[in-house]
């Protein structure tokens, strides 16, 4: 048993400490709303967050988030939140399976640096791939979101 | 997710409610039905559904991959009828090609080339023309007064000499047994548009934002077991013996499944079919024809197909005497342009959930793919069963390019047969290695163009395109009925859009080296890159400015000229080379026109290429969501300049060499360039939007590096180590 602080609720997962947070998340807890693209550390389509800062929950074993906080996209939207808002108002998604990684990638930057420049914006965000294309409109919702915080 | 793309919820509203059905043939409305109060369903077979409640559904016939079709295809409905979009409810249609199939695709439901809203457009202007059309007619009846009193406004008719008004849900309640639906019923007019052209929010945009959108990843049914494959290393090798001992037991696997290709790993955890299959122990066969496959071998193969003169090609094109033309020409121009196989690497790897019924004849199946009809096919096929036993779920794409359009689909199959043998439902998922290893390739291809110079004008055009037919081994029932024409391999080579009175484009066909699919902008991707690369060699040679030397040719498409114009003058073009440099593309996709600028500057040390900015024009006469057409012709061009710099598959003894994104590049953020995307607005039929922005980029960007540098780069991708041998 692994104890875990999910989206601010304590839960208990019966998985092997080496397992992937990822797995934990989507087809243990049914939180899928993170996405699995590459399994290393490589498109960012997994990414969440663990006691706030930006994680690739693909390589990171349930271990490792005990006793820590993780927060996945459905956590990070519950009640709205600016960068939501900001990605419907730039019409940003096409496919939309790596949208909830950039979000949650989008949002540490925003804890960090409430107003980042486009260069500041771009060298963040350059982890986390996106294959349709949306990059110019990533950039612009995240600037859209600083505005609006 | 899509209102209704789960049966549960078209039956939750259907049930109980008083409801219109159309249903519309080949010739428009040939029926109308009301499901009373009690009734279950009616037959799926319709465009639109208004309810008592003043919902309306609105089935959409592709599936979606992230272009946006799902809103825009409903919407010319929408539009037609004139609902109210906010009452409009989006249903997934999951199979029935006789009432819906892609009339460009011999009524196959196929999403694919672009087609969405201009395959469908009339189809969907009519049904929703004739739905309104009716409403009208009950309405006149109600009220007493001739049809050509009536107007409508979204969601309501309304007689204005009287001020009287019904609501199209208090018309679907009053509606008879039988009502005469018009023919020919009176279609808006542009300028009567309220959805067509206005900015309406694409309907998947917010559950994309909040990552509650569903994919075929992300379905979980009760009982629900996983399955990894581990797949045969070469195509058309088999296992021969599994040992799997110790594989089963690990915790939490269930069984093994042999299957025709490879070996599958079920477990009632997902991390222990992955830890299952890295356990596994196969013995393959060792005696395919694949084996010799060599992407090396083969280029240089279709280098030589494509200079033999003596071998004839297919004909894709002709026109006028190419041949006698360049031979009276005063100089001969040539060159040779090779690309290699790429990589669709959307960003969701292959997936698939079955459960197969008791009796192994029936099914539910979740599925992610570009086509009900050949999902459908896969999933009989593996059973030996009838479409009326399958409960069949599309959903939407993360992502496709092309990737999931084959006739036979593997993974769709897998789960499938996993799932008969274990008796539970079964989801398969592939990691981003299987994606690699087991992908479909766009084609290698070598193509020789040449052309004649008299003066400054181009006399004579031959493109020759040697590559191995794509659509005999993506689609081989496909192949019987349009061989020898591959449009999945020549696409692009017409060269329709200029003035070419005397010109040959041919396809030799070589043999296949590795499995091939469609993608994004087909053949166009690479022909494209050829044609206006050799455009850009001619106008050099002729002494001509390069948007100066088409024109010329151009001087009968004035939307063509205008996008050219109108591209030159976005990008500041004429300014001498500095640091950096612009090149320009004029190509497109079908009868879509584009025309490109790229502004580039070179690491002479590493010879890596920087693409700072990249201007386009686009011409796809009428758009039906501008926002969303610049959005795609946006991921086009970052497409295009990914294929241009960085991607690459090689193949060596039958086996793909790479393996993820560490070695399959795709342009990242940082990589990206500015886009400035210009959609004229055109008052002509619609004619595609989701690849138009790919096949121009990587001419522009080879044209700017000549302008740069004065070297000509002839092989796609430009890798630095390419690079650097053509700066030497």
């Amino acid at each position: 048993m692994v104890a875990l602080n999910v989206n601010g609720q304590s839960v208990d997962v019966d998985a092997t400490p080496e397992t992937p947070l990822l797995m934990v998340l989507r087809e243990h807890l049914g939180l899928t709303g993170t996405k699995f693209g590459c399994g290393m550390a490589q498109c960012g389509a997994c990414t969440v967050h663990v006691d706030g800062r930006s994680t690739f929950s693909c390589i990171t074993p349930v271990a490792m988030a005990e006793g820590k906080k993780v927060t996945t996209i459905e956590g990070l939207t519950e009640g709205g939140h600016p960068l939501e808002r900001a990605w419907v108002a730039e019409a940003v998604p096409q496919c939309g399976y790596c949208q909830s990684g950039q979000i949650m990638r989008a949002a540490t930057l925003l804890d960090e640096n409430p107003k980042p420049t486009r260069e500041e914006i771009v060298a963040h965000m350059s982890t986390n791939l996106c294959r349709c294309g949306t990059y110019g409109r990533i950039v612009s919702a995240v600037q859209r979101a600083a505005q609006e915080a | 997710m899509m209102a209704g793309s789960m049966d549960l919820s078209r039956r939750s509203f259907l049930t109980g409610t008083a409801a219109l059905t159309f249903t519309v043939g080949s010739a428009g409305i040939v029926a109308i039905s009301r499901a009373s109060p009690a009734e279950r369903p009616l037959a799926a077979n319709a465009w639109v559904r208004i309810g008592a409640d003043e919902r309306i559904q609105i089935i959409f016939p592709s599936t979606e991959m992230g272009q946006g079709s799902s809103t825009a295809l409903p919407m010319i409905v929408a539009e037609e009828l004139d609902a109210d979009w906010d009452r409009v409810e989006i249903v997934q249609l999951d199979r029935d090609d006789r009432t819906y199939g892609n009339p460009l695709f011999g009524n196959v439901l196929y999403t694919a080339g672009s087609t969405g809203v201009y395959g469908y457009f009339d189809t969907l202007r009519l049904a929703g023309a004739q739905a309104r059309a009716v409403l009208i007619a009950i309405a006149a009846d109600e009220f007493g007064v001739s049809p050509g009193e009536l107007v409508t406004e979204p969601g309501a008719v309304l007689h204005p000499p009287s001020g009287r008004r019904l609501s199209y849900g208090q018309l679907a309640a009053l509606a008879p047994d039988t009502v005469d639906v018009p023919s020919d019923p009176p279609l808006k007019s542009p300028e009567d548009y309220r959805l067509i052209g206005p900015d309406v929010t694409r309907r998947d945009i917010p559950a994309k934002s909040n990552g509650t959108e569903t994919f075929v990843w992300d379905v979980q049914v009760p009982g629900m077991l996983y399955a990894s494959v581990l797949r045969a290393p070469v195509e058309g090798e088999r296992p021969l013996a599994v040992d799997d001992e110790a594989v089963l037991a690990m915790a939490h696997v269930v069984a093994t499944v042999p299957l025709p290709d490879g070996v599958a790993v079920v477990a009632r955890r997902q991390e222990a079919a992955a830890a299952g299959k890295a356990a596994l122990s196969v013995t393959w066969s060792d005696t395919a024809p694949a084996r010799a496959f060599d992407s090396e071998a083969s280029l240089a193969a279709y280098t030589a197909a494509a200079n033999d003169t003596a071998r004839e090609g297919a004909v894709w094109r002709t026109a006028g005497d190419a041949a006698a033309a360049i031979q009276s020409a005063e100089r001969t121009v040539e060159a040779t342009y090779l690309s290699d196989y790429a990589y669709h690497a959307q960003i969701e790897p292959m997936a698939a959930v079955a459960s197969v019924d008791e009796d192994g004849e029936g099914a539910e199946v979740w599925a992610a793919t570009q086509t009900q009809s050949w999902t459908m096919r896969t999933i009989t096929e593996t059973l030996g069963t009838t479409p009326d036993r399958i409960r069949l779920h599309m959903m939407t794409m993360g992502g496709s390019f092309g990737r999931r359009t084959a006739l036979e689909q593997e993974y769709v199959r897998d789960a499938l047969l996993a799932s008969k043998a274990v008796g539970a439902p079964v989801k398969v998922t592939w990691s981003r290695e299987d994606d690699v290893k087991f992908g479909a390739f766009r084609p290698a291809a070598a193509q020789k163009l040449r052309a004649g110079l008299t003066g400054a004008a181009l006399q004579g055009w031959h493109h020759r395109v040697a590559a191995p037919s794509v659509i005999k081994f993506f689609n081989p029932l496909r192949w019987a009925q349009v061989e020898p024409q591959d449009i999945i391999v020549m696409r692009g080579s017409e060269s329709q859009f200029y003035a070419l009175p005397d010109i040959l484009a041919e396809h030799v066909m070589t043999e296949r080296g590795a499995r091939l699919a469609p993608w994004r902008g087909i053949g166009a991707s690479y022909t494209s890159f050829a044609a206006e690369a050799f455009m850009d060699e001619l106008a050099s040679e002729a002494g001509t400015d390069p948007i100066a030397f088409r024109m010329a040719l151009l001087q009968h498409n004035e939307r063509g000229r205008r996008l050219l114009e109108r591209v030159a003058a976005l990008s500041g073009w004429g300014r001498p080379p500095g640091e950096t440099a612009l090149g320009v593309a004029f190509a497109g996709y079908g009868a879509s026109m584009a025309a490109g600028v790229a502004e580039v500057s070179v690491d002479r040390a590493s010879g890596a290429i920087r693409v700072h900015h990249f201007w386009a024009t686009v011409d796809a006469g009428l758009v039906v969501a501008p926002d969303n057409a610049v959005a795609q012709v946006e991921g086009g061009i970052v497409y295009g300049v990914s294929s241009a710099l960085k991607e690459r598959i090689t193949i060596k003894d039958g086996e793909v060499q790479q393996n993820n994104f560490y070695d399959y590049p795709i342009l990242r953020m940082s990589e990206a360039p500015q886009i400035t995307v210009e959609i004229q607005s055109v008052d002509a039929p619609p004619t595609g939007i989701g690849e138009v922005g790919t096949p121009m980029v990587v001419p522009a960007i080879a044209n700017a590096m000549f302008a740069l540098t004065g070297r000509r780069l002839r092989h796609m991708p430009f890798t630095p180590e390419r690079v650097l041998a053509a700066l030497s």
